[in-house]
């Protein structure tokens, strides 16, 4: 499964935001649409860090990482390889 | 002092017309031109057949045109609804059919569900003509805000100009707030903390910075926004300040233009305020305490905090004009009743409700008009009042009101749910989360319920985990065993 289908599939699922995998594009604006929360940020980094394995710093978790699930995966494949 | 709410514009307006009124992510607007855009959308509802001692609902992302409309309706001398753009169109019908509004200011790409007349603000011309000034007097309703009501029906508080004026000629003397003052609005307009934004910048002829999406959700950006924006007051739920102080490294000096921070809606953890307190060594804190039924109606000036961090601080003593009485079987904790001019109208279209919480003479020694507020409190040795807990289903979560029982009405509209009960488990950075066991019938699995719930509730009460059950478990009365499930939810596996 790539990063993004990972993500997607926890957003559907876990957050309180979540909508249908099918309705969650690579570039669905994820904080403007509210889809991620304050709550959900957190729950979203802790999922990357237990279960994609890789460990984000609190200086890491901004919009610009965030902004949509396209640039999420970016990012953590990125940190991965890294 | 002018004695209606929209007055302060007015006011604003006439002598600080260049002046800086509200400022959204670079975009400004002067008291002038807020002003203008009042007066032109105010004609248009005017146009629309708004009239005095209507209802409009506002139903719009945070902006300045936004402010501006709620300005316009009381112009036009009706009430304010203010709604949730990213509430389900369940709960948006549910709030509009209760409160039957004349018409909904929405924009164009996001109409509210059938049923009012809809004006597109983006079509509003500019104001020609007399600009519209009906007589309003400070016992008209200024707004409605919904609460989530036990029932699984929102709750509309009514609240007066002179309700609303009350706490803000209060809350602009007790801090001070002056014209060179940049406050921060991070609380939607649905909630009341935006009163105090929106309002006491008004009255100072101040700037109100509006907090932009991302500064709610990430920490870094909210740190970023205050050094930017120069804020130097803030004012939001404890949440939102937790998270600055557990997720940045913040240090003395890092905010040099706050110079007060206040925080209400639920309680601030001791350990995570001590730590904001240490990065904020000049600026003044403050705990505002107050049911929406109420504004604000106690507050608190942190001047030290309690050495233990298992004791938190107090909701502390009335504010101007209020009582307050601990209604109890002696001398100890009891439940808190409120009187006073912050103290709101009741609920619209409630007679019932309203009668059951706002109460006359209940008791002897306590004569007029009194709020229950439903919060369990204790007198300390010094006066202070500290909060205890509550006496029924109502929880905080991120300083939103939750009633248990309206998740749980939402849970039971789905056919396939026989039994349910949600249960809050404590949070240390989120107050609470929500965690709720279902008994079903049929192929329902977690994420049915999840995706259920996301369709009738707004988003801060979806529970976060769904447990689906064979049976919940009974106390010996027959009763849900609330108790057993919150220890449940506490170490059990939740799934959606």
């Amino acid at each position: 499964m790539t990063t993004a289908d990972a993500l997607r599939e926890f957003i559907s699922r876990d957050l309180p935001g979540g909508r249908p995998v099918a309705e969650l594009t690579d570039d669905l604006p994820l904080i403007d649409e509210r889809v991620v929360d304050s709550l959900g940020i957190f729950q979203l980094v802790s999922f990357i860090e237990s279960d994609l394995g890789v460990a984000i710093g609190d200086d890491e978790v901004v919009r610009e990482n965030f902004e949509t699930i396209g640039t999420l995966a970016a990012f953590v494949d990125a940190k991965r390889a890294s | 002092m002018p004695e209606v709410l929209h007055s302060l514009l007015e006011r604003a307006a006439r002598e600080r017309p260049g002046h800086p009124a509200v400022s959204d992510r670079g975009r400004v607007a002067t008291y002038a031109e807020l002003d203008a855009r009042a007066d032109a959308l105010a004609a248009a509802l005017v146009g629309a057949g708004v009239e005095h001692g209507d209802r409009v609902g506002v139903l719009l992302e945070k902006s300045i045109d936004a402010v501006a409309c709620l300005y316009a309706v009381m112009r036009t001398g009706a009430a304010y609804v203010p709604l949730d753009p990213h509430a389900p169109e369940h709960r948006l019908a549910q709030v509009l059919a209760d409160c039957d509004v004349r018409c909904v200011l929405a924009a164009a790409n996001a109409p509210p569900p059938a049923g009012p007349g809809v004006l597109d603000v983006g079509s509003v011309p500019p104001a020609s003509g007399a600009p519209v000034r009906a007589e309003v007097t400070p016992d008209d309703l200024a707004y409605i805000l919904y609460t989530s009501g036990s029932t699984g029906a929102p709750k509309g508080v009514m609240v007066s100009h002179a309700n609303a004026m009350a706490f803000v000629r209060w809350a602009g003397a007790a801090f001070g707030v002056t014209g060179e003052d940049r406050l921060s609005s991070h609380a939607p307009f649905h909630f009341d903390l935006s009163v105090f934004d929106l309002y006491a910048a008004a009255a100072a002829a101040a700037t109100v910075v509006l907090v932009p999406p991302e500064g709610s959700v990430f920490p870094a950006h909210l740190r970023r926004f205050v050094n930017q924006e120069g804020i130097t007051v803030w004012y939001s739920v404890p949440s939102v300040l937790t998270q600055l102080a557990a997720r940045t490294d913040l240090a003395p000096g890092d905010l040099p233009s706050l110079r007060a921070v206040l925080f209400a809606g639920e309680v601030f953890p001791t350990r995570w305020l001590r730590r904001l307190t240490a990065a904020l060594p000049d600026a003044r804190f403050a705990n505002l305490y107050g049911p929406t039924e109420t504004n604000v109606c106690t507050w608190y000036e942190v001047d030290r905090l309690p050495d233990d961090d298992g004791t938190t601080i107090p909701i502390g003593r009335p504010i101007t004009g209020t009582r307050v009485a601990v209604v109890g079987d002696g001398g100890g904790p009891g439940e808190l009743y409120v009187q006073g001019p912050t103290v709101g109208q009741g609920y619209w279209n409630d007679p019932a409700g309203t009668a059951s919480r706002f109460v006359t003479e209940p008791r002897p020694d306590l004569p007029g008009r009194w709020y229950r507020t439903g919060d369990l409190v204790e007198e300390t040795a010094d006066g202070c009042l500290r909060f205890l807990g509550r006496a029924d289903g109502q929880v905080k979560s991120r300083g939103y009101r939750i009633e248990l029982g309206d998740v749980e009405a939402a849970l039971y509209g789905h056919s396939g749910v026989v039994d349910c009960a949600v249960v809050a488990v404590p949070d240390e950075l989120f107050t609470a989360r929500l965690h709720a066991f279902a008994v079903v019938e049929g192929a329902v699995a977690e994420p049915d319920l999840a995706g259920f719930c996301a369709g009738r509730l707004p988003r801060y009460m979806v529970p976060q985990t769904f447990e689906i059950r064979s049976a919940l478990p009974r106390t010996a009365t027959g009763k849900v065993d609330r108790r057993a499930l919150e220890a449940a939810a506490l170490t059990g596996p939740g799934r959606r």
